[in-house]
This record gives C-alpha cells, structure tokens and sequence, in this order.
C-alpha cells in the first residue's frame, strides 16, 4: 500500500486509495478480491501482493 | 482501548517529530456501506475518528479534521492523508485496523517529507508520466 501512496506524493498524476475489503464487500466483489493486497488500476483488477519498487512501477505503468 | 503499544508509541512519535510538512489526516464520515458478517457492532465512523484523533496527539504537525460528507469521497468512513492541508490524492477508505494502521503511519510519515522516499529511477520515471493514474489497493486488516 505504501508504495502507491509513494507515487501519488510523488506525481499529481498519481492517486492511490487503500480500500478495506471487509468494509465495502460490493466493490471488494466487483473488483474480485480473493486475496490482498489486489492492485487495481485505472478501475481494472491488475495482480495480488506486494512486489519490490521497480516492478510495482512497471506493472502499473503497463497498458 | 489504547491504539498502540507503549514501544509502538514511542517510535511513532519519533517519526512525527521529523515531519518537515504539517499534516493534516481530513476524516469523511458519512452513510456506510453494510459491512460483511462479523464485523459486530462497530461504529465505524466513531473509531476513525478516533483512531485518527489518537494519532494526531502523536506528533506536533499532525491535525486532525472532521467532515460530514465532503466532495470527493465516495465511500464512508475514510481519511485523507494531506501534506499542507493540500489534497494529494491519497485517501484510506474504511478503517485502517491491525496492520493495516502501521499503512496509514507511513502514509502521515511520506506526507511529511521534504523529498520523496522513492528510488531516484522510480522518480525519473514518474516525472515522465503523460497521463492520469488512480490506483486502488484492496486491504484486510489482517
């Protein structure tokens, strides 16, 4: 979680929200949380689980 | 019931004595979604405010600020973690309990820097960013 939150201080281009699963179930289902932490980008389920600083980076910058 | 261990207070106000920016935790409560069986009868609104309250008696530059359904919050409970007081675009929604607290410290301790904690590459690359990206991170308090 804290790297998104590094990245959006970092870039106004950036915004990064945390979002407890257990408390908004109707999302968490929508984006099919199974497992945490799930990234979402741009509203799109991408991976589960942390990963070291360079490659969070490239996976979100992925198209 | 305190927030943190007596050793876990003491090294989070440590590094809130270091904030070079104030910070200001801005708390959103408003209608709350049902949350999944087994969450009793917590008020979920009440202990984010005083979850968020307790933390800002930990360190001088940290203020705590309570709104009752404020623009651009689109899920309740939530905080968002503003260095000067100015919106960066990060937020917490739901209550940040178990580990998930030490989320929302580092979030109070990176607002709080003068430079960003990320790797020199990591910075060159975002600044050649050409477009918006909102990320979600989906959390369990364990």
């Amino acid at each position: 979680m804290l790297l998104a939150y590094k990245l959006s201080y970092a870039s106004e281009r950036v915004t990064a929200t945390a979002i407890e699963a257990n408390e908004f179930p109707q999302l968490a289902q929508e984006m099919q949380v199974w497992a945490v932490p799930r990234i979402v980008v741009d509203g799109e389920p991408r991976w589960d689980g942390a990963v070291p600083e360079p490659e969070f980076l490239r996976r979100v910058l992925a198209t | 019931m305190a927030l943190l261990r007596a050793e876990e207070e003491t090294k989070v106000r440590e590094w809130f004595a270091e904030l070079e920016h104030p910070v200001e935790l801005l708390v959103a409560i408003g209608p709350e979604e049902t949350p999944l069986a087994g969450a009793g009868d917590v008020d979920f609104g009440a202990e984010m405010v005083r979850v968020c309250a307790g933390l800002a008696e930990l360190g001088e530059r940290l203020t705590c600020r309570v709104e009752d359904k404020p623009d651009g919050f689109p899920r309740f409970p939530a905080v968002s973690i503003r260095p000067d007081g100015r919106d960066a675009g990060v937020r917490y929604d739901g209550l940040p309990w178990g580990y998930e607290l030490g989320s929302l410290v580092g979030a109070i301790v990176e607002a709080g820097r003068a430079e960003s904690s990320l790797r020199p590459d990591s910075l060159a690359t975002l600044a050649e960013l050409d477009r918006n990206l909102a990320l979600d991170v989906f959390v369990t308090p364990t």
